[in-house]
């Protein structure tokens, strides 16, 4: 479809053939004003409302009088914040590099002749592909004391957990809530390592053969570091993905026992929802936005740079 | 070659097996809402069963057929309007890359998408308590945008990047405007990656609880706000919540297996081409 190839064309592409109308200045602009508008009106008018809330004493839904800092003061001084905050980091600690070992390691065997790989590939999709609310089902099922399928025919064998269920206990809930996520998400680190290993050019994998490489010195001399801006890219999307779970534990423990695994989205959810503290709720989710946005960016920055897309 | 044999069989029998660890727990989860209360709780666990349809007939008896309902409606409704307005962008931001702030811009609609829904839905909900949207489509389309509008407009703007330039310049050269260049030429070659992002936005909005359960409210309840609303004070109906959960995670499959090679570029935000 592409005859017309002219090579030239494509060198300096951004800039082609774009001088010399007039109007060209604008017309970018014109194409990309109903999303930004949108976005605007969507989602940078309530962030901005909230900013203002959160500078304001703000509780059952009145805002009333300007009390500068006061909510993020109360905020910071509020254990539970720093408890949500090390739930969160827990959480992403632990499921993240797991998620990150294991797809690698899928990623791998996949990569191997094998049989069938294309029928087995859509069903790896399922669990992250389906809604978190029914994952948390699924596990609630799974993992329900006394008759959940795993409880009783895995856990308590080898005599953990009677009595009790994991979302139950305030030593593992959490843990719980970690494997749920690394079941969750594993299958889709295998799938995405796998497209990227299969997308790295062939020629320096001959080249290393051919010099009499070992499968252990070509995976760390070549594949890793050739797939790293992608590590690097999937990793943060994961993390700024972890940090925000938020049905999955609504549904399977909603924060508790206690506030053993209350992230700040439950937080967040409580602090609204629950105690009315719109103030509060509003100053951490600003704090949280902070937090996210330097992930994006730093994201950004590595995906256009390195992986050379966007 | 004997060995490349034996290897083979060893991934082959590691892969399925993952598979089926995969899919097992969710199968398991669809079974209750076939099996009957004694079934689902006895120790040991049952594993042949009489099906039994009286979950369903509950399902009926309270209406929540019309969850269903409202799930596609919502879904539906802001998947187009995504696609109307996010589409001209996509285009945008994949073929003028020089222009003044376009990365300001494009991190701009990144930043809404990977937003915890938490931040934006404490502002949503007074808000809408002053206008009158809980509770109302219009009010979950419009919160829906937040995230698929900019997920939709990065994904396909890494479609868009693939369109060969020169094809655009031909169509210019025959005499066609920018915009009859893009309508009559382009957008024809996008069909497939308008088509697989659209899909997964509406998967996407098909999948989201947080905003269907606190914006929405009496009319307009999605499936997955069905499955707290199982969890009542007489005890948690099981057999019922498997059943959204079954029907919930259908459409899922379906679109998993003809969309395959766009899930991983969706997921990644267009950094991985599956």
């Amino acid at each position: 479809m592409t005859e017309i190839s002219a090579a030239p064309a494509s060198a300096d592409r951004p800039a082609a053939g774009e001088t010399h109308h007039r109007e060209s200045r604008w017309y970018p602009y014109a194409l990309i004003a109903p999303t930004m508008l949108t976005l605007a009106v969507v989602a940078l008018v309530p962030f901005l409302y909230m900013g203002w809330i959160s500078l304001h004493e703000a509780r059952y839904g009145q805002v009333g009088a300007f009390a500068g800092l006061a909510n993020y003061k109360k905020l910071l001084a509020d254990a539970r914040f720093w408890n949500s905050m090390s739930v969160a980091g827990l959480f992403v600690a632990i499921a993240v590099p797991i998620e990150f070992m294991l797809g690698l390691i899928g990623a791998l065997v996949l990569s191997q002749k094998i049989r069938f790989r294309s029928v087995l590939i859509p069903f790896l999709f399922i669990p992250s592909m389906m809604a978190p609310i029914i994952v948390g089902l699924v596990w609630k099922t799974m993992l329900a004391g006394s008759w959940g399928f795993f409880s009783y025919n895995l856990l308590e064998h080898f005599g953990i957990l009677s009595g009790t269920s994991v979302f139950a206990s305030p030593d593992l809930a959490l843990y719980g809530l970690i494997f749920v996520d690394i079941w969750e998400w594993t299958p889709f680190m295998v799938l995405t390592f796998f497209a990227g290993m299969q997308a790295l050019p062939a020629n320096p994998f001959w080249a290393a053969q051919v010099d009499g490489a070992n499968p252990v010195q070509i995976f760390f001399r070549l594949t890793l570091p050739m797939l790293a801006p992608l590590l690097v890219v999937i990793g943060l999307i994961r993390t700024i993905d972890a940090f925000k779970v938020y049905d999955t534990i609504y549904i399977l423990t909603n924060g508790g026992p206690g506030i053993t695994t209350e992230s700040p989205s439950v937080l967040g959810y409580k602090y609204t929802f629950d105690f009315w503290e719109i103030g509060t709720a509003s100053a951490l989710a600003v704090v949280i936005w902070l937090i996210f946005f330097v992930f994006c960016n730093v994201f950004y920055q590595i995906a256009k740079r390195r992986l050379n897309v966007f | 070659m004997h060995k490349s044999r034996a290897n083979s069989l060893i991934f082959t029998t590691l892969s399925v097996a993952y598979a089926a660890l995969i899919l097992f727990p969710v199968f398991w989860m669809w079974s209750y809402a076939f099996k009957s209360e004694a079934e689902m709780f006895a120790r040991p666990t049952v594993w042949l069963f009489n099906p039994t349809f009286e979950h369903f007939g509950y399902m009926i008896e309270n209406g929540y057929h019309h969850y269903l309902v409202n799930s596609l409606i919502v879904s539906g409704a802001s998947t187009a309007l995504v696609v109307l307005i996010g589409t001209p962008a996509a285009y945008a931001f994949a073929r003028y890359r020089d222009m003044t702030l376009r990365d300001d811009l494009f991190l701009f609609v990144l930043a809404t998408r990977m937003a915890p829904p938490v931040c934006l839905v404490i502002p949503y909900y007074l808000i809408y308590a002053k206008f009158d949207l809980l509770d109302t489509y219009l009010g979950l389309v419009i919160a829906y945008l937040t995230f698929n509008l900019s997920f939709y407009v990065w994904v396909l703007s890494s479609f868009c990047r693939d369109l060969p330039l020169e094809l655009e310049e031909a169509a210019r050269v025959e005499g066609y405007s920018r915009a009859q260049a893009f309508v009559k030429v382009l957008l024809p070659l996008l069909r497939p990656g308008i088509t697989a992002t659209a899909v997964l936005c509406f998967i996407f909005a098909w999948n989201e609880f947080m905003y269907a359960f606190l914006l929405g409210g009496q009319n307009v309840k999605t499936l997955p706000v069905g499955i707290p609303s199982l969890i009542t004070t007489q005890g948690v109906r099981w057999g019922e919540m498997a059943i959204i959960g079954m029907v919930g995670t259908l459409p899922v499959m379906v679109v998993v297996f003809f969309l395959q090679k766009h899930i991983v570029r969706g997921l990644t935000m267009g950094a991985v081409k599956g």
